[in-house]
């Protein structure tokens, strides 16, 4: 029996997990279900000693494991399969697979990989050259060398192609049947009732339910899931302004390496709405921002855009320069930078005088705008991005994810600002794998799944259907 | 009021850390080699005094170890310009080779030119030579994904083979004699100013591009770019910055100042191409813009104390009999023990504040803002 008691876990200001108790019996596969964020994967990594919680322990047949030890758990017979597979990119598959347990050579590699109905890269391919389901693939094989009692997996089908689904699925129904422990962690609710015998809910760090999956339905695990949901934002009063709306996808189409990764997304964005995007990542929406802030090509079809911000979903590594001071982050926008400067010198004290404007008006707690942004919290450094995207006065706003890590004051700070400036006749695109904060700033929503947008009927805004449209079931 | 106060004074503390740091690593690298030569039975004293006195012993002494700074300075901003944007080129020695080739081929056509014009005329050749040897290894990084450490290194090879192959072959002196170049035109000759000292106009363009450099990093919109693009390559694509343009600008840049270098010893010291034109300039520039934190304006301080080690060195081998390497010696550890400086700071405070994001840096960017 695998049993976690009370484990709590916080990253700075943000409760990952708050007193969450989990449990697995051996021959049971146990799915662990939840949003974006809603703690799967701090709790996985915790039963697999990636993490060390701040309170509670973990203990596997009353004997506790040490936790924040990945080897200790190892020894312990706890083997884990991550969503971003944890492999050697710069070594063969092969040498990748020879530092597991049982497949110390090619031959003993190419056994498992048939008994398990596995498809093996061509001899010799280095892992940073294989596709990202042979590289899933690869990892569970990994970890399945080691023999493990309990084997902890992350979202693992959502790379495998369907063929290889059914396989898999069968797979665990025969480690299930060797009396091991199989905790899956997902978010597609019909794949955790196809296949598991327990269902375990998290919302917000907090555990929702542990039910037997005989005794639950889609519907009911989706409304654990994704909770009641707050009454939808009212839609814009002003009529569309003339001249076409500030923000239209026609046909967006976006190929890359024989995938369709966006697939013919189309939508207008008028003056006073905030449209949202639903949906579980991965599927076209980070790259449909990086076309949006032109970052990336795309195949066919068309972008309108006048006076259009992006605010990129991570502040950190997309959004801004950590060692670069607040006023030079500001800067990084080029209608700022064209305002700030002449003939190609950055007009500095202007310059440095308006982000002082900014973090005024924006209450961003950073004591002077020399300060680099890396010394700003983190709900400071999404306001400055946020700031930046606005001191311009754009007259479109994109946000993918704009309030992901972010305490519930920042969080409410920075739907506080979408909203003002939509009030104030902007036009957002609000992509997000939040719903709670699509549905309290939306106006009009889609679903996005695969790389195509399905519009959300007014009727189809409750827990049950949303989580079945954005598990791609679109019927 | 009290606040802008505090800032300030805090910004000059970080320039007395910026200044004091580089000054201690020198100290302690020296302390270290002491002990060295304590054991090997030197004086330390001795050959301390011998060191200096080789270097700024007398007026001649003093205008050496400027014409021995000359080049450092160039190749250390080429250095310092080209990491601004982390494009890690190791190249600057390949690309003051090209840079002297140029000058050297051309120098010997000038002859009917005014002064000023034939001058002006070798050290754009020089520049030119540099900044093509440099946008090759930057188009083949934005073009074709090849790394800049790699082919700016091999680069090296490269440049270094074909003047040998120019000082054998179509650039050798008339007389055939020896493999070095004809004379260049006495009109492109950079003048020098009190001879017998090689004092020229070298070290005062160098210096001048060192305040430009600065300018160009921190004060325009291009170097804001390179710098944001250094720093964070992912956002620089949100940014829309152009990274290809950059890349291959900067690193053209970067090369031109070495070749520049190149040009410069052509047109005021060497007059013309030898095989072993350069002992090493473009990877002792390494270490000149690392010590000056790649800052362009503490490019030229510390190229002057390498050029005064290098000039010191032979002096305290007659006085002292101490191999001329141990100054090698002191360089390395000078740079050695500044990156250990660095890293001991970069963990005190990630203790104290628990964010990994407050780099080391940060306190040098201050200083350079203020």
């Amino acid at each position: 029996m695998l049993r976690a008691r009370a484990i709590s876990k916080r990253f700075g200001a943000i409760r990952a997990l708050e007193a969450v108790d989990f449990e697995a019996a051996p021959g049971e596969i146990h799915a662990l279900l939840g949003e974006n964020g809603a703690g799967k994967t701090t709790l996985m990594r915790i039963l697999a000693g990636g993490l060390r919680p701040d309170a509670g322990a973990v203990t596997l047949d009353a004997v506790a494991l040490r936790p924040g030890s990945p080897q200790a758990a190892l020894r312990a017979s706890v083997a884990a399969v991550h969503q971003s597979p944890m492999l050697f990119e710069r070594l063969t598959w092969e040498e990748n697979l020879a530092l597991g347990g049982g497949t110390r050579t090619a031959t003993a590699a190419h056994e498992r990989a048939a008994r398990l109905g596995f498809e093996l890269p061509a001899p010799r391919t280095l892992v940073e050259d294989c596709a990202l389901a042979e590289r899933v693939r690869l990892e569970l094989m990994l970890a399945l060398s080691f023999e493990p009692r309990v084997l902890i997996l992350d979202e693992p089908t959502g790379v495998l192609a369907p063929s290889e689904v059914t396989a898999f699925l069968a797979l665990l129904r025969a480690l299930r049947g060797q009396d091991r422990i199989v905790i899956l962690v997902t978010h597609k609710l019909a794949e955790a009732l196809a296949v598991a015998d327990r269902v375990t809910v998290l919302r917000r760090g907090r555990l929702m339910a542990s039910v037997a999956a005989s005794q639950t339905s889609e519907a009911e695990l989706a409304r654990l899931m994704i909770g009641e949901l707050p009454p939808a934002a009212a839609a814009p009063s002003s009529a569309p302004a003339a001249g076409g709306p500030p923000l239209e996808l026609v046909d967006l189409t976006l190929d890359d390496r024989g995938r369709r990764i966006l697939d013919r997304v189309a939508l207008a964005v008028a003056p006073g709405e905030v449209v949202g995007i639903a949906g579980v990542e991965g599927n076209g929406q980070a790259e449909l921002v990086e076309i949006l802030a032109g970052a990336h090509k795309f195949t066919s079809g068309q972008v309108r855009a006048a006076g259009l911000a992006v605010i990129p979903q991570d502040r950190d590594l997309d959004g801004l320069v950590l060692t670069l001071a607040v006023w030079e982050n500001l800067m990084l926008s080029r209608p700022l930078m064209k305002r700030f400067s002449r003939a190609g010198w950055l007009r500095r004290t202007a310059a440095i005088r308006f982000a002082g404007e900014l973090i005024e008006r924006f209450s961003i707690r950073a004591p002077d705008a020399h300060l680099p942004a890396g010394a700003l919290s983190g709900g400071n450094r999404q306001r400055l991005a946020v700031a930046r995207a606005l001191a311009d006065a754009p007259r479109a706003i994109v946000a993918h994810n704009p309030c992901r890590g972010l305490d519930l004051a920042a969080t409410a700070e920075v739907c506080r600002l979408l909203a003002g400036f939509a009030a104030g006749g902007g036009a957002v695109l609000l992509i997000s794998s939040d719903l709670d904060e699509l549905l309290a700033l939306s106006t009009r929503m889609y679903v996005m799944s695969a790389g195509r947008l399905r519009a959300l009927g007014a009727s189809e805004r409750e827990p049950a259907r949303l989580g079945v449209l954005m598990a791609g079931k679109w019927t | 009021m009290s606040a802008a106060g505090a800032t300030r004074r805090r910004a000059s503390l970080a320039i007395v850390a910026a200044l004091l740091k580089p000054i201690a690593a020198l100290a302690a690298a020296f302390a270290l080699v002491a002990i060295i030569l304590l054991g090997l039975g030197a004086s330390p004293i001795l050959v301390l005094a011998a060191l200096v006195e080789g270097a700024f012993g007398n007026w001649l002494a003093c205008t050496e170890t400027i014409v021995k700074a000359t080049p450092l300075v160039f190749t250390g901003l080429a250095i310092a310009v080209a990491f601004e944007g982390a494009l890690w080129n190791i190249g600057a020695e390949g690309q003051l080779i090209m840079g002297a080739l140029v000058a050297g081929a051309i120098g010997p056509m000038l002859g009917g030119w005014a002064h000023p014009i034939a001058v002006t005329a070798i050290l754009a050749g020089g520049f030119a030579g540099g900044a093509m040897w440099g946008a090759l290894a930057g188009w083949l990084k934005s073009a074709r994904n090849v790394n800049e450490v790699i082919s700016t290194l091999m680069l090296n090879f490269v440049a270094q083979q074909i003047l040998s192959w120019a000082v054998h072959g179509p650039l050798i002196e008339p007389a055939r004699a020896y493999p070095k170049s004809a004379p260049i035109a006495a009109a492109a000759e950079l003048q020098l100013y009190f001879p017998p000292s090689r004092l020229n106009l070298g070290m005062a363009l160098a210096a001048v591009l060192a305040v430009a450099s600065f300018a160009l990093l921190y004060r325009t919109t291009i170097g804001l770019q390179l710098r944001a693009l250094g720093r964070n390559p992912r956002a620089s694509r949100f940014f829309g910055l152009r990274i290809g343009w950059l890349t291959v600008g900067a690193m053209a840049l970067s090369g031109g100042l070495a070749g520049l270098g190149g040009g410069v010893q052509v047109a005021a010291i060497t007059h013309r191409l030898y095989e072993s034109l350069s002992p090493g300039w473009g990877f002792e520039a390494i270490a000149v813009a690392l010590l000056a934190r790649l800052n362009p304006l503490g490019v030229v301080p510390c190229a002057i104390l390498f050029g005064a080690l290098d000039n010191g060195s032979q002096a305290m081998q007659r006085a002292a009999g101490v191999s001329p390497v141990l100054v090698q010696v002191i360089q390395a550890l000078v740079i050695l023990i500044l990156l250990a400086f660095d890293a001991g700071l970069f963990a005190a405070r990630r203790r104290e504040s628990g964010a990994a994001s407050t780099l080391a840096g940060a306190g040098f960017e201050e200083a350079r803002d203020a």
